[in-house]
């Protein structure tokens, strides 16, 4: 799957996601499941996924849960699954398609650079930013402000946001410093990725697009 | 290679942060500059490869050539080929999600083609030793493998000058030491390289030249050997006096218990058991990852143990709240931006007393005497210099008067000044019949303040005793849980 030209890649999760929503019998949906669930341990993707999901089973529940009450059983397992299907395919698609990628596919489908590396430098400091939260609020409750999310406390998260703000802005001028002593912003960049669609991918692309307009048609029959 | 002549400079909004300097690097030297907090180090790279004035504005008088061209008119993107520059923080250094992407994210700059850019990926890796982390994120890895990473993402472009800015900030000495050899094998090679930084220490024994500056002047300019003295007297070598150890009752304050930490499967603490008795002085000393912070946040409750127990003057601490603790235990961390928040320093150091309901008395006064806090109360916290910010911080900690005051790491990124000022500030918290725990890996420091040392190796107790005793312990440099005596600090 790596070997394919994120393009492909990005075509292919977009209709694979697609596909989901156009689903519309419970049937269809466990069928989907069922091929989602074969790709996971041959893309050995297995083991983040049930570590991710652990987040979605409550949610998955409660979803099945409250569907249940208002409407019938029906809905509710269409409605779960379809979650489950898209939470999934959603997962293969971000964890076989990497950031720089991501950037380097837009750019080369006519998104600017500059938007391109800024939506992948984002991703970039999600866990550091996750890590200063962290930082802050075990630094403030050392001092005796409770952060921990109650109620009571709505008051003190002040004294988390005040510092992250004040830190973001440092970092992110920082990383202008960074990036403009290694040439950002220069005309020409190259890339190092060199991606070329193969005729065997552009064909895939395109039987992969006919089997989703059939599947639409035969689920609308 | 580098000419300054006169250079003055003053950011936007700011008085002269550099008053008049002249240097001139030439090929294949290595140029160490010193200084402390504040003096224009940091300003005087950015100089160098033209941030100054191109990015930061400001006014900029004298002349600047680098590699016969004159930086006022070439932007930062063509200067950037001649001098490296690697900044001192490390994580907005290294913003892309990989190594291989940060090593190639210059050349691509450059518009080197694709098979070249994986060719020199290559080249670089095998000289730095980076072969193995090359499809890592930066996040997770340690801070000399920053370091290295960030030296390896600026030299693959082959500039004239390699410049880094403090490279070795929060690094122990392991890591220092790896870093050192890695530039000084880049010296070697022919690359000419300026380090700028605040502890020299053996550093001097690679140099070929040294500038120190001091509030934007030179202070000494010269060949490295000389310079001791120069900083000695500018007390940027810290001069500690000597500690006069004093009885301490038997009482014991607080006690860990074969204390076991784990995340999944992996272990970070193991059998971890001491005493700490009231009014005692003890340093905690251990290399990055060795475990002490994680430690530390056992004794105030932000964090349970998996195995074992922590009691606080003989009580069990399990089930209480960092916010409970807080009267008791005072936890200071190392970085004070994650907690400023208020608009005065008087408020900022306040807030913990306030949630306690203790209001402020003769403690507050006393305070601000022994912090010498007068000056400062208000003013904003976030426009103070980074020694007047760890200071305040402490005291935002020690306002609550907990009876145990811990800090992690304090004299992480401060000059001379700030540690021999902090060791005179700790004594003096001594003799109030404070008990201190300090973890550090700055042995001169942590020899200094403590009458006892713990040390702390892959989260396991491997030493506890005099630090007389336990600096030079064969078993435990062997180990590598502490450096041999001979490599300065």
């Amino acid at each position: 799957m790596t070997r394919l030209d994120p393009r492909t890649r990005l075509a292919l999760g977009l209709m694979a996601i697609a596909a989901v929503f156009v689903a519309r019998e419970p049937e269809t949906l466990v069928v989907e499941s069922i091929i989602l669930l074969a790709a996971l341990p041959l893309l050995r993707l297995g083991k983040e996924w049930a570590h991710s999901f652990r987040y979605f089973w409550p949610m998955l529940g409660l979803v099945f849960v409250i569907a249940f009450f208002s409407f019938n059983l029906q809905v509710a397992l269409l409605l779960a699954i379809r979650l489950f299907n898209l939470l999934t395919a959603s997962f293969v698609f971000f964890r076989t398609v990497g950031p720089e990628e991501m950037g380097a596919t837009l750019n080369k489908l006519g998104v600017p650079y500059s938007f391109a590396f800024i939506l992948t430098t984002a991703m970039r400091y999600v866990p550091l930013i996750r890590q200063k939260i962290r930082n802050i609020i075990d630094a403030q409750s050392s001092r005796g402000i409770d952060l921990r999310p109650r109620l009571k406390n709505i008051g003190n998260f002040l004294a988390l946001l005040m510092p992250l703000l004040a830190q973001s802005f440092v970092l992110s001028d920082e990383l202008a410093l960074a990036m403009e002593s290694r040439g950002f912003g220069r005309k020409d960049r190259s890339s190092r990725r060199q991606y070329d669609l193969t005729f065997w991918e552009c064909a895939l692309m395109v039987g992969a697009l006919l089997l989703l307009v059939l599947f639409a048609f035969w689920e609308r029959r | 290679m580098i000419r300054l002549s006169d250079i003055r400079y003053r950011y936007p909004r700011t008085g002269w942060v550099l008053k008049g300097i002249d240097l001139s690097v030439d090929d294949g030297e290595y140029l160490l500059i010193g200084g402390g907090n504040g003096s224009g180090k940091s300003t005087l790279g950015y100089i160098c490869n033209g941030l100054i004035p191109h990015h930061f504005g400001g006014m900029l008088q004298g002349s600047v050539t680098v590699a016969g061209l004159n930086t006022l008119k070439q932007n930062v993107s063509d200067l950037f080929v001649y001098v490296g520059l690697v900044l001192q923080n490390a994580d907005a250094q290294l913003f892309n999600s990989t190594v291989e992407d940060e090593i190639a994210f210059g050349l691509e700059s450059l518009g080197v083609p694709g098979p070249e850019i994986g060719e020199r990926i290559r080249e670089i890796s095998v000289t730095l030793g980076l072969e193995d982390l090359l499809s890592r994120s930066p996040v997770t890895l340690s801070g000399g493998e920053k370091r290295l990473v960030a030296v390896a993402s600026v030299l693959v472009l082959n500039p004239s000058v390699l410049l880094l800015d403090e490279p070795y900030g929060d690094l122990d000495w392991a890591a220092s030491e790896k870093v050192r050899q890695t530039l000084l094998k880049i010296n070697q090679n022919g690359k000419t390289v300026i380090v700028t930084e605040q502890r020299l220490g053996n550093l001097l024994e690679d140099a070929t030249g040294c500038l120190i500056l001091d509030e934007g002047k030179v202070l000494y300019q010269g060949i490295a050997q000389h310079v001791h003295e120069a900083l000695s007297r500018a007390h940027l070598l810290p001069n500690y006096s000597k500690r006069h150890n004093k009885p301490v009752g038997k009482a014991t304050l607080l006690s860990a218990r074969d204390l076991s930490y784990r995340i999944g499967e992996k272990e970070i603490l193991t059998g971890v058991s001491f005493d700490l008795r009231k009014g005692e002085s003890v340093a905690l000393i251990g290399r990055n990852g060795s475990g002490k912070t994680t430690l530390l946040k056992h004794f105030n409750g932000l964090l349970k143990p998996s195995a074992g127990k922590v009691t606080f003057l003989g009580e069990d601490i399990r089930g209480k709240s960092p916010s409970e603790m807080a009267a008791h235990v005072g936890l200071s961390f190392q970085n004070p931006n994650d907690q400023f928040f208020k608009y005065r320093v008087k408020d900022e150091v306040l807030v913990g007393p306030r949630k306690l309901g203790k209001l402020p008395g003769e403690w507050t006064k006393e305070m601000w005497d022994v912090f010498d806090l007068h000056g400062l109360l208000n003013r904003s916290p976030y426009r103070l210099s980074e020694g007047e910010k760890k200071r305040v911080s402490l005291a935002s900690i020690l306002a609550m008067r907990p009876q145990l005051l811990i800090l992690d790491e304090p004299t992480s990124g401060q000059d001379g000044r700030f540690r021999e000022a902090l060791a005179i500030l700790l004594a003096a918290l001594d003799n109030l019949d404070f008990t201190l725990l300090i973890a550090t890996h700055d042995l001169e420091f942590a020899h200094a303040i403590a009458d006892r040392w713990i040390v702390l190796h892959d989260g396991r107790v491997v030493g506890d005793g005099s630090p007389d005793a336990l600096w030079g312990d064969k078993r435990l440099v062997q180990l590598g849980a502490l450096p041999s005596p001979e490599a300065g600090n």
